[in-house]
């Protein structure tokens, strides 16, 4: 068809046309296809049909091509517990049980685990080593599971969680009790006291819990605050302790040493806006706000085990 | 059947165009700054006010849409319009339901983003319109083959030219997998259920949004390329075999290749492997376009030292290249391990974007803008800014996301000493918040770059305006002295 070329190219050019043209000047050379492009087209489907030898590929009935790859997996007998290893097909479920397979028998994983599984906590933070694996595992369980509320390095977000790198401990800092903290979780509570107190009396009171930690000198109010705190009247050393020094079976915190977890305190200049906050705080109180989710259905009683210990050393664990 | 046409004896309908071409453009401003807007909230996650209308979440399908429908449609709109009549010597044909595509395509566009700000959508990657809209779509859809195949049915050309079958593909392509993706039962006007349940509604998903990239963003605008690159170039295609050869290979391959974007979940194996080796056997049809439009310029390279049109046609044709190499390499099992849920997939998404798609656009309509109006460019050197810009904001977007992407891959898969992860989510986070900052600027560049190509086209039409007037004033002097 290139023969009847209506608008003959230079006579240079060696290529014809194709002898169409639209809109005035739009032609096409028959240039034969680039041989380098047409290997590599080639080199493409010869690339593609090795693949589908190698990975399952063409479904045919009922079934599919295999391909000729292989994955090799231990399976354990869950009865017996013996360990079986096993040869298939290559198969992306296969392939993921021999990944998780091969990352849990990681033998310095394994190692270590059973150290510490089979040790008490004062002996995991008396071993370097051991407490070298705690802070690589705890690291990642922390950073997955605690850090969308405690913070990344568990400095807490001030007024919402906890801050856990301090020694100030709300339900108690032993390893035993930050495991209980895990695998429980935590609910605390303190009762609207608006709801007994006057205003004056709230004033009274938060003037007394400021004495308490010297954020206000000792004055006649805070006279009358003590008589309610340590009184029936407002009862507050039923958890907080007739010193202020917090009880951590309820969860109370400590008054008296300028730790505070909820009530933005530091952040006030004048001993009247401490008060202010303070008084506020008492008369709404806390209630189904502070709430810590139980991980006993989340995490393995060992990465209970190990948070715990990793927790202890992040800050000021208590002995 | 003639409506409204300002000069009825005008051979075209360019009126149609024009209307397409200032509305590509106007989508394009706004699309492309909610892209800059939510690239800035993924740096500074602040930015979203507490506003749920302003969150990423409802923002994303906004930028896309407006960007994909929004500028790339009107831009296919305009160029197919154009195209059509000038290369089949033919008006376009049923003006009425050619304006029904413009009025009805803008209200799509628009409705659906406004809609999804108020949180409904079906969730389906660009797919979100809720299925009262995706009606409205597929009418005014039709319309648009209506008028397209009519007027290539009324062509005084014996023969029909390469773009118009990349156009008739990417039409028809897009009507079947618009309305296959979005069957769903409605339960409320909002709210419906799609058809299909589980992994199956999973591969029809990604069977339309990997040919929503094939036919919309591919074929469609080699489409816009065979014509531009030839007449920009003043010579002709290189190759009519290559364009026989590459179209055929390139429709039939692009429809396996969906699987790819679900590699590793719970897709059944061999479509996951089908899909891979599809992927690499669409290389060298999608490199046949780059082949044809670059070697078009072969003998005349000299044009892109002198023609910045040019340099945006050609330097999208290498970002075309780039992107369906490494489009290819992505969907290998291997790779896909690594790359996927990634960053580098949005830094791929993008070099096809804003390389080829934007780039290409802009360069047709650098061609077209002054032949619509009857003019010349305002400016030729705020072309050669406007490319700069936009070069320089897409490879700090590209580079930005390979690091972040690779990077994060990287993270997610090393280990300590231990054989315990070294890395925990939150931590690739962080690292990612300085790409993503370069990311972020990457837009502000190319944006940039569509504001001054917005003032050199509000320019030219206002000195086409001030040049008609004259010469208008000029003819009545003549007259009034005849």
């Amino acid at each position: 068809m290139s023969d009847k070329t209506q608008n003959p190219q230079p006579r240079t050019e060696a290529v014809q046309t194709t002898g169409h043209a639209w809109d005035g000047d739009l032609q096409e050379y028959n240039n034969p296809l680039p041989r380098w492009w047409l290997w590599c087209f080639y080199g493409t489907a010869v690339f593609s049909i090795l693949y589908w030898f190698v990975y399952p590929s063409w479904p045919v009935g009922d079934t599919w091509i295999k391909g000729f790859g292989t994955v090799t997996y231990t399976v354990t007998d869950r009865a017996t517990g013996v360990e079986e290893e096993r040869t298939d097909r290559w198969n992306t479920r296969y392939l993921l049980v021999e990944e998780m397979n091969r990352a849990a028998n990681d033998p310095r994983r394994r190692e270590m685990l059973e150290r510490v599984q089979a040790a008490d906590y004062e002996e995991i933070v008396a071993d370097p080593r051991m407490m070298e694996f705690v802070r690589s595992v705890g690291r990642g369980l922390f950073g997955d599971n605690c850090a969308g509320c405690h913070g990344r390095g568990g400095e807490g977000v001030a007024g919402l969680y906890p801050n856990l790198t301090n020694d100030d401990w709300l339900w108690g800092g032993r390893m035993e009790q930050i495991h209980e903290t895990l695998v429980l979780g935590r609910n605390g509570f303190m009762p609207a006291f608006g709801r007994v107190l006057n205003p004056t009396q709230l004033d009274e009171v938060a003037e007394y819990v400021l004495t308490l930690s010297g954020e206000a000198p000792p004055s006649e109010a805070a006279a009358r605050g003590q008589e309610i705190f340590q009184g029936r009247i407002g009862g507050c050393y039923h958890c907080h302790g007739m010193e202020g020094t917090g009880l951590p079976s309820q969860g109370a915190p400590n008054l008296t040493n300028r730790i505070w977890n909820i009530v933005d305190v530091p952040g006030q200049d004048t001993v009247q806006d401490k008060k202010a906050v303070v008084g506020a705080f008492v008369a709404q109180g806390v209630e189904n706000v502070r709430v810590m989710p139980g991980w006993q259905d989340r995490l393995s009683p060992i990465d209970v085990k190990l948070l715990a210990v990793y927790v202890h050393q992040l800050g000021g664990g208590a002995q | 059947m003639v409506q409204s046409s300002a000069l009825p004896a005008e051979q075209y309908n360019y009126d149609i165009v024009r209307k397409f071409t200032i509305m590509a453009m106007v989508w394009a401003v706004i699309g492309m700054m909610v892209g800059v807007y939510i690239a800035s909230e993924l740096a500074w996650p602040g930015l979203n006010l507490d506003n749920p209308a302003l969150t990423f979440g409802r923002l994303r399908p906004v930028h896309t849409t407006l960007v994909i429908f929004g500028f790339g449609g009107c831009a296919l709109f305009a160029t197919s319009y154009y195209i059509v009549q000038r290369t089949c010597q033919a008006r376009l044909a049923f003006p009425w339901l050619a304006e029904f595509t413009f009025w009805g395509w803008q209200a799509g566009v628009g409705l659906g983003a406004l809609s999804y700000m108020a949180g409904i959508t079906q969730g389906r990657e660009y797919a979100e319109f809720a299925w009262p809209l995706d009606i409205a779509i597929t009418v005014v859809w039709v319309s648009y083959l209506a008028v397209y195949v009519e007027t290539l049915r009324r062509r005084n050309q014996p023969h029909i030219y390469v773009a118009n079958w990349f156009f008739l593909a990417y039409i028809l392509a897009v009507a079947l997998l618009h309305i296959f993706n979005n069957l769903a039962v409605p339960v409320s006007w909002t709210e419906s259920y799609s058809l299909f349940a589980g992994v199956q509604d999973a591969m029809v998903q990604w069977w339309y949004g990997h040919n929503a990239v094939g036919f919309f963003l591919t074929a469609a605008f080699l489409g816009m390329m065979y014509y531009f690159v030839p007449k920009q170039a003043g010579r002709p295609i290189y190759s009519y075999r290559l364009s026989i050869i590459h179209f055929w290979a390139l429709i039939f391959l692009y429809m396996w290749a969906g699987g790819h974007h679900l590699h590793w979940t719970s897709l059944p194996d061999w479509v996951s492997t089908l899909a891979a080796t599809f992927s690499i056997l669409l290389l060298m049809p999608s490199w046949g376009g780059m082949i044809n439009g670059i070697m078009t310029l072969s003998g005349a390279w000299d044009k892109l030292r002198s023609d910045p049109v040019m340099l945006f046609l050609i330097t999208s044709l290498s970002f075309y290249g780039m992107s369906t190499f490494e489009g290819p390499l992505m969907s290998l099992k291997s790779v896909n391990a690594l790359s996927h849920y990634t960053d580098w997939t949005v830094g791929h998404v993008h070099s096809g974007a804003l390389g080829w798609v934007a780039l290409i656009s802009f360069g047709s309509f650098y061609h077209l803008i002054p032949r619509l109006w009857d003019t010349r460019m305002y400016s030729q050197n705020l072309i050669y800014v406007h490319f700069w810009l936009a070069t320089i904001g897409i490879v700090l977007y590209i580079t930005s996301m390979w690091v972040a992407g690779i990077g994060q891959g990287l993270m997610l898969r090393s280990f300590d000493d231990y054989g315990n992860l070294a890395y925990t989510f939150i931590e690739t986070v962080e690292f990612m918040h300085t790409p993503y900052i370069w990311r972020a600027l990457g837009g502000v560049f190319f944006v940039t770059g569509v504001l001054v190509m917005v003032y050199n086209f509000v320019m030219t039409v206002r000195s086409a305006r001030r040049e008609q007037a004259a010469l208008d004033a000029k003819l009545a002097a003549k007259m009034a002295k005849a």
